[in-house]
């Protein structure tokens, strides 16, 4: 009689105890839920967000999508709902779909964030803001009227001329240069399509017709890489790009010295600023009318209306770019 | 529900082994898993395993007739978008924008009968074309960024709403679907017609049987199954994108088999299939609710099908010994 070894399959799902951690009874829970696990963008949020969690004894979830099913953002929310968590922080990939099982959780009583990519107002309690375009603007002219030395002429390359993201942060840029630096002047504004191969002609053109130009700033990211590549084959060694990239992508060119530094948002401190917010939104430090957060390392942390701000967004240099992997 | 003579379609002592697997993850999630052992937890495991649960319904007929239809989770998400493209641009009430994606459906479906069972073309090669072809549809009338939401509260009951309380809506869409091909393939004539097909297609058109008629109409309810689980779809979610369904046929396909039908058919039963969807919808539901890496439920679905079928083949020698 060999029947017992039906049993396998049961043995198998038995010897799955061993699996679980040991939980604190009492902790808070806290489920955070990227776009995508494998996105080394969020790979770098979570560690910061396991920073936070092990200063503040949160027990935290990380789980999400390893393909693009958009059905299963929904599935994970729902799961967490049934089980039971604290916190529910989401990165948003489709706002509408994920927006119905948020509200059914703060139904239950579950407190809802978002990060880096937001839900409907009514279906989360706030949101993390990794970047407001005003601060981008700003940065990014800060450090180009800094290379330039005060003065003389730069271009833009943008995504397309239609974008509203960049067409927010180009007048941002704008109220900037003439509020503050007189001598600098914006002589073209040149759209790439998100394209890197477009950005590269469009960059080479601009080059020929503006030949004063000192600086090319790129506020798209697959543009940064496409401009340093153009002023990296024209030979100028007097120009120099900066733009909004991805480290990864432009690395090679902030060793080179073409690209000066790339302006972003430092992902692992939106992960620690995302458990953080969770935990004073659990424990009542943080509650709709607060204008400010204490964020441990990042110290006191702006919130305006429902949105926590991440603050002054970070610039990769040669220094600390290699620190970065997404 | 089906009945006793069904037995020497399928395999009473397989599916016995299913259920002790079923019974034996919600004894270990209950365990493990927080809150999982609850009327909450049933209902959500049922809203979630709908649609795929529709498609492995509909693809069970199919293999046990020796085919395969790979094209349903493309179809699935080309109904979809045909629905939002037909509802907010076309301007059509969903009361009959919703009949005419069925209709899409079975049109869909009766492309893929005319292939297989008309010109007699290999299934396998038929819904691969199908497969790509529905989601390049899809893709290319939403330009593949389109997402079609704000659909009204009396359509998105299908998808989140609750009977008394308690049963999702969905869920008598998956009974109903059950019955159905419940009674086609075990009380009906073109149902034990399938399997002779299964067993044996020359053979069973040499019996005299409408070999091609039965084909296609097997094609064809698939088609409209796909499309009735793009609307379940779209009603859970909220929204048509035409990634929608993007690898459900596959999952179908691993459900039907580890339901203990057998992919050269002849063989295979729908309650057999519905543990078999019950068996993977419970896996990642559990796995969730223990916080355990959902990348585990791809190696515990792998090992249960083996062991699944292993069992079977130990049951076959047995029963053919003593």
């Amino acid at each position: 009689m060999k029947r017992p070894l039906a049993l396998v399959p049961l043995a198998a799902l038995l010897a799955l105890p061993a699996c679980r951690k040991d939980e604190a009874g009492s902790a808070l829970t806290l489920a955070m839920m990227p776009k995508n696990k494998g996105n080394p963008y969020f790979v770098s949020c979570r560690k910061g967000a396991e920073e936070a969690a092990r200063e503040l004894g949160v027990r935290l979830l990380w789980d999400g999508p390893t393909e693009t099913d958009p059905a299963k953002q929904n599935e994970v929310v729902e799961a967490w709902i049934t089980r039971g968590v604290d916190v529910l922080a989401v990165s948003v990939e489709n706002k509408e779909a994920i927006s119905t099982a948020l509200r059914r959780a703060r139904q239950k009583g579950i407190k809802v964030l978002t990060f880096d990519a937001d839900a409907e107002p009514d279906a989360r309690d706030f949101f993390v803001n990794q970047a407001t375009p005003q601060g981008i603007a700003h940065t990014l002219m800060d450090r180009a009227a800094g290379l330039m030395g005060g003065e003389g002429q730069f271009a833009i390359v943008t995504a397309s001329l239609t974008a509203a993201n960049q067409n927010e942060w180009i007048a941002h840029i704008k109220a900037r240069l003439g509020e503050k630096y007189p001598r600098i002047e914006l002589v073209d504004v040149r759209p790439s399509d998100d394209d890197r191969q477009r950005a590269f002609s469009e960059t080479q053109t601009l080059l020929k017709v503006h030949p004063k130009v000192k600086l090319v700033m790129a506020v798209a990211s697959p543009a940064v890489p496409g401009a340093a590549e153009a002023v990296k084959q024209s030979g100028r060694t007097d120009v120099r790009v900066i733009g909004l990239g991805l480290p990864n992508a432009c690395k090679p060119y902030i060793h080179d010295g073409v690209v000066e530094s790339i302006v972003l948002w430092n992902t692992m401190d939106l992960g620690y600023l995302t458990v953080r917010a969770g935990h004073a939104l659990a424990t009542g430090a943080l509650a709709a009318g607060a204008d400010g957060l204490d964020a441990g390392r990042l110290g006191r942390v702006e919130v305006r209306g429902d949105n926590v701000l991440l603050g002054t967004p970070f610039t990769f240099t040669r220094e600390n770019v290699d620190q970065f992997d997404f | 529900m089906p009945p006793e003579r069904a037995q020497p379609w399928g395999n009473s002592s397989h599916e016995a082994v299913l259920a002790l697997i079923v019974l034996g993850e919600v004894v270990v999630f209950s365990l493990l898993g927080t809150n999982f052992l609850s009327l909450g937890n049933a209902a959500e495991v049922l809203r979630a395993a709908t649609p795929v649960g529709l498609l492995a319904l509909a693809l069970t007929p199919v293999i046990v007739s020796g085919g395969i239809d790979l094209s349903v989770g493309s179809l699935l998400g080309f109904s979809a978008v045909v629905l939002g493209e037909l509802w907010r641009d076309g301007g059509v009430p969903l009361g009959t924008a919703v009949p005419l994606t069925l209709a899409l459906g079975a049109a869909a479906g009766a492309l893929n009968a005319l292939l297989v069972a008309r010109l007699r073309m290999p299934a396998l090669i038929v819904t691969l074309g199908t497969f790509s072809l529905f989601r390049g549809l899809a893709e290319g009338l939403t330009a593949g960024v389109e997402n079609y939401t704000g659909f009204p509260a009396g359509f998105l009951r299908l998808g989140q709403g609750y009977l008394l309380g308690a049963i999702p809506t969905q869920a008598l869409v998956l009974v109903a679907a059950a019955a159905l091909y419940g009674v086609l393939l075990h009380a009906s004539v073109a149902g034990r017609a399938l399997y002779a097909i299964g067993f044996s297609p020359e053979g069973a058109r040499h019996a005299g049987l409408p070999v091609g008629r039965r084909l296609a109409l097997v094609y064809v309810l698939s088609g409209v199954m796909a499309a009735l689980a793009g609307l379940v779809y779209v009603a859970y979610l909220g929204q048509a994108k035409a990634d929608a369904g993007t690898g459900y046929e596959l999952t179908a396909i691993t459900a039907v088999v580890l339901g203990g039908t057998s992919i050269f058919g002849g063989r295979g039963t729908i309650h057999g299939t519905l543990l078999g969807v019950a068996a993977l919808a419970v896996l990642h539901n559990g796995l969730r609710l223990a916080d355990l890496p959902t990348e585990m439920a791809g190696v515990l679905t792998g090992l249960l099908l083996v062991a699944a079928i292993l069992a079977r083949r130990w049951l076959a020698g047995e029963r053919t010994t003593t």
